[in-house]
């Protein structure tokens, strides 16, 4: 199993970034008739998504992804297998195709009958050595970023988080 | 793995509460779910056996509002703390930014607070963190019944690593959004 680089606790994806990661979903979701693609890190935290329509569900969808996709990665372990690289969901509605991006991200597909499983996959591998190599180098520039921007922000967050938890109609004297 | 999405204007972050099985940790994300106002949060998702014993974890995204006009935007989750669930608790702690500890502070249930403990440690460090610096706080939970053990008592056995300690009773809420507070402002920090 792929080990993470203890150092880099963060990504920062930048417009730029966000753009090409855009492009290769789109070109993805245009050539298998894919409805839904997105880009979760193992948090299960959705770096894009591309969508015919709004799916605010894809939130819940992102967690449970990226938990089960850690889940076999320990049934792989246990096994003594490399680990295993797809996860595939099959409804009769929609299907579901997952794909690791260097076993550090996951790229998800879901598609309905219009497109073919096959194509799906092969599509699907092959743009994820795409995303591989855009996600590098915004992983690379995260660990450079030590923007005074983020300082701020996170400053201004703690002072946020005293506001917003203190009206919780349970006062700590209770 | 914290992430900042620029583009988005979003930041967003992975807490996840730990503890022996039974300790209340499920019931913390029930208590935050009842009391925030729905438009900051979504659904709880909760994965459990027949006995309501979590199986899988609990899941409850969290808007902490905006600033600098940025989202900020926290996932809560819950491990199964059953022994035999310990590979699901690796799974499930898979890029956590920051963890609360939930212990039992019934006297009985001293052994699995240090064994679960011990695991955290573990299973962090397997995940090349540093323990020592890590985003962590306990919470000492079901300090209203009455075989419960003294806070000092528990300082002295269980917070050895000395992080932030909340005294509990999640079933009432009394401590929880303390030690939410506390977490998340240690998440924070890390940006
Ligand atoms: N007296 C008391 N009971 C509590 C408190 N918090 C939780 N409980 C009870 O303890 C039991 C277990 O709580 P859960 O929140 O399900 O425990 P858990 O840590 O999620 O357990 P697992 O999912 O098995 O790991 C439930 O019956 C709760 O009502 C508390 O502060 N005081
Ligand atoms: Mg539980």
């Amino acid at each position: 199993m792929p080990q993470f680089d203890p150092e880099i606790s963060r990504m920062v994806v930048v417009e730029e970034d966000q753009a090409q990661i855009s492009a290769c979903l789109q070109r993805l979701m245009a050539d298998s008739g894919a409805s839904y693609s997105m880009v979760i890190d193992r948090a299960g935290q959705i770096l894009a998504s591309e969508s015919d329509e709004v799916r605010p569900e894809m939130v819940h969808l992102g967690a449970l992804i990226a938990n089960t996709y850690a889940s076999t990665q320990e049934m792989a372990r246990i096994l003594k297998e490399d680990g295993f690289k797809t996860l595939f969901q099959e409804g009769m509605k929609e299907k579901i195709f997952t794909e690791t991006v260097r076993g550090r991200w996951l790229l998800v597909v879901i598609f309905d009958k219009q497109s073919q499983v096959g194509m799906v996959k092969v599509l699907a591998r092959r743009s994820s050595a795409v995303l591989a190599n855009i996600l590098d180098l915004v992983e690379r520039r995260s660990t450079e970023v030590n923007s005074p921007r983020f300082r701020q922000v996170g400053k201004a967050t703690i002072d946020t988080i005293d506001l917003l938890f203190k009206d919780d109609g349970c006062s700590d004297d209770e | 793995m914290a992430l900042i999405n620029v583009a988005a204007r979003e930041i967003h972050g992975k807490i996840v509460y730990y503890g022996p099985g039974l300790s209340g940790k499920t019931t913390n994300l029930q208590y935050i779910h009842s009391r925030i106002p729905s438009n900051t949060k979504g659904e709880l998702l909760s994965i459990e056996t027949e006995t309501e014993r979590t199986l899988f974890f609990d899941f409850l995204p969290i808007d902490l509002g905006k600033v600098h006009g940025f989202t900020i935007r926290f996932h809560l989750y819950t491990v199964p703390g059953q022994v035999l669930y310990e590979r699901t608790r690796v799974a499930v702690l898979n890029g956590a930014d920051g963890v609360v500890f939930v212990a039992d502070a019934s006297r009985d249930r001293l052994p699995d607070n240090l064994q679960s403990l011990r695991e955290l440690a573990q299973n962090l460090t397997a995940q090349g963190k540093r323990f020592l610096d890590y985003p962590l706080v306990m919470q000492y939970n079901k300090m209203d019944l009455p075989q419960g053990l003294p806070t000092p008592v528990l300082d002295r056995y269980i917070n050895t690593v000395k992080v932030p300690r909340f005294e509990a009773s999640a079933i009432t809420g009394k401590g929880v959004f303390e030690t939410l507070r506390a977490i998340s402002k240690l998440v924070v920090n890390k940006l």
